[in-house]
């Protein structure tokens, strides 16, 4: 197990940039996801480390160690594919094993290693099975244990979870989870999913068109996202624009078309992209509307109903839209009027990207 | 399902018309078996009686079991040369894009496309001029030009059904490319080797155009032999020749046939 530092790796695929320079560290033992829609530059973050792909410029450092010129087979990463990429001629055991017999690991201590990784992922007596006899998710898990048998510096992740279905993928994550705080590893795992980011990551970056553009833990992304493009990839948004009309401080107003007063809130990001007289967004999470007497006079336009809660599109007057999830007793049974109103510490005024 | 009278007829006829065609693309080949099987001193079909006769002539005279011994050498050692170079050809070919690759893949098919004659003659002007006519070694390279490209075509289409991935996981694993390859690449195509294998076998107990520009009194093939035996006489010995030929054929085709169906079973899993 060792740390992971990328010092201003980039890539280009001739005039194409997949990255931009840039720097991440991973500490020891924690779990980083690279977080971004497809063309991020996420899964070439992933191949570089992996020396799949040779960078353009920058150094990439385990453990102190520059490992920026060694092939893949000199770095001792486990990586973990998007189809699993099993040896379809093999078992399972001989699969899991391959790494071990490519270090001549003797006999007995391969055997009594391969059955603690099958048993790590749960796959006790599936040793001798062909891969095709396999589910999907039984398949992830051998690929897997493969990854971590040899005991890797760095575990690498990429969208593992993505041909399973939805039931099967909200309980893989959560096995991902428990291995992972049982025995932290390093692990860089690369996902478009948000949800799959947000339940197994220690730290997540998001990347947009190759940059990484927020880092930080879950909460921080999700409640201080430094800008639109962030806000709108993790969880729902209402992004409401609108003018610049003061800033002070760590605060502000924009000027919202229909609003008769200005829409306060906290100045997100840097705050540098923001300035009088230009335009911005105002981010409102739908959590943060609710319904209050003396509020905006909104009309209820659509209700979306999901268990416990229900989604609510509103028209505020001015005919901006803006969705609001409560518990279903909260909002009124039949689409009505309705006024509603949210707390200035839950507005954040961001640049419009 | 209910068919009407109409549709009954129509099945009649599309059935009559496709056995038609099916007799006509058989029967001239499978005509030559009984022929083989014929008692009496020349060709007649249906045989006026049946015998083991000309069976016993062919194996007998050691002109014939030389030329079938020689037809067996040749295509045994294309097999190999094709096979090996077929697979590195394929691997290499996976690799390059663009404009080299069109240039690299109408290079191999060059031999199969180029009339067989002109190679002939080309080849013949060439194995003179260093002294090969009539050598098995100019036999086993023309028919290895003939062949190569067939087999490297079958490792191709083996080799574009493995995910790229398998190689990428063996070697992030630790294994060094002559490894990966071992291990991973080579199971994984080998259906396609021995599907091109078999190809090359065929396509050199086959040829006559150029071993009978090349062959000489010494090394002689055994289309070459049956070439040369209808050209003075027609015994029932070229029938018993052919039907050899076309046993050992089939058995390469239906060894071809397997291996693919192996491979099918495997990709589908």
């Amino acid at each position: 197990m060792s740390s992971l530092r990328l010092d201003a790796v980039a890539k280009n695929f001739g005039a194409v940039t997949a990255l931009h320079p840039t720097d991440l560290a991973i500490a020891e033992g924690e779990f980083l996801t690279l977080l971004g829609p497809s063309g991020s530059g996420k899964t070439t973050i992933l191949n570089i480390c992996a020396g799949f792909l040779a960078p353009s410029a920058g150094r990439l450092h385990v453990g102190g160690r520059d490992i920026t010129a060694l092939p893949p087979r000199r770095r001792n990463i486990g990586m973990v594919f998007q189809n699993y990429a099993l040896f379809p001629h093999m078992s399972v055991f001989e699969n899991v094993a391959y790494g071990l017999r490519v270090r001549r690991i003797a006999d007995a201590d391969l055997r009594r290693r391969v059955s603690e990784a099958l048993s790590l992922v749960r796959l006790d007596g599936f040793a001798g099975r062909a891969i095709r006899e396999l589910s999907g998710g039984q398949q992830q898990r051998v690929a897997l244990a493969r990854a971590v048998v040899i005991e890797p510096d760095i575990l690498l992740m990429d969208e593992p979870l993505s041909a399973l279905d939805r039931q099967l993928r909200k309980t893989v994550q959560l096995e991902v989870r428990r291995l992972h705080l049982a025995r932290p590893r390093t692990t860089l795992y690369v996902t478009h999913d948000q949800e799959e980011a947000l339940v197994m990551s220690d730290r997540v970056a998001v990347m947009r068109e190759g940059r990484i553009v927020q880092i930080g833990v879950g909460s921080e992304l999700y409640e201080r996202p430094a800008d639109a493009f962030v806000a709108r990839f993790l969880g729902e948004s209402n992004l409401l624009a609108g003018t610049v009309q003061w800033l002070d401080g760590g605060r502000g107003a924009l000027s919202v078309p229909g609003f008769a007063q200005p829409l306060e809130g906290r100045v997100g990001g840097s705050g540098a992209a923001l300035a009088v007289g230009h335009a911005a967004l105002a981010l409102i999470r739908p959590e943060a509307v609710r319904p209050q007497a003396d509020g905006i006079a909104a009309r209820i336009v659509e209700r979306v109903y999901l268990g416990e809660l229900v989604a609510v599109r509103l028209i505020l007057p001015g005919g901006t839209e803006i969705w609001c999830r409560r518990l279903a007793g909260d909002v009124p049974p039949d689409l009505a009027s309705i006024a509603v109103g949210w707390d200035a510490a839950r507005v954040t005024l961001l640049p419009n990207v | 399902m209910e068919t009407g009278a109409g549709g009954r007829l129509d099945r009649w006829l599309l059935h009559g018309i496709a056995g038609l065609i099916a007799a006509f693309l058989v029967l001239p080949i499978l005509a030559i078996v009984p022929a083989a099987f014929n008692g009496r001193s020349f060709i007649l079909l249906p045989p006026a009686e049946w015998s083991w006769r000309w069976w016993g002539v062919f194996f007998a005279d050691a002109s014939w079991r030389r030329t079938l011994v020689t037809s067996l050498e040749v295509a045994s050692c294309v097999t190999v040369l094709a096979s090996v170079l077929g697979t590195a050809a394929a691997i290499g070919i996976a690799r390059l894009s663009g404009a080299v690759r069109t240039l690299v893949l109408a290079i191999f098919v060059g031999p199969v496309v180029v009339p067989t004659i002109v190679l002939a003659i080309a080849l013949y002007a060439m194995a003179r001029s260093f002294g090969l006519v009539g050598t098995l070694l100019a036999l086993v390279l023309a028919h290895t030009m003939l062949a190569l490209p067939y087999a490297a075509l079958n490792v191709g289409v083996s080799l574009r059904a493995v995910d790229p991935r398998l190689m990428l996981a063996a070697s992030g694993l630790g294994a060094g490319a002559w490894l990966v390859f071992r291990t991973v690449t080579l199971p994984l195509i080998l259906p396609g080797i021995l599907g091109g294998a078999v190809f090359a076998f065929v396509t050199s107990f086959d040829e006559v155009v150029l071993s009978i520009f090349l062959a000489g009194p010494a090394v002689k093939t055994l289309p070459v032999r049956i070439w040369e035996e209808i050209r003075v006489e027609l015994t029932p010995v070229v029938a018993v020749a052919a039907t050899i030929m076309l046993v050992l054929a089939l058995a390469a085709w239906a060894i071809a046939r397997l291996a693919e169906l192996r491979r099918d079973g495997r990709t589908a899993a």
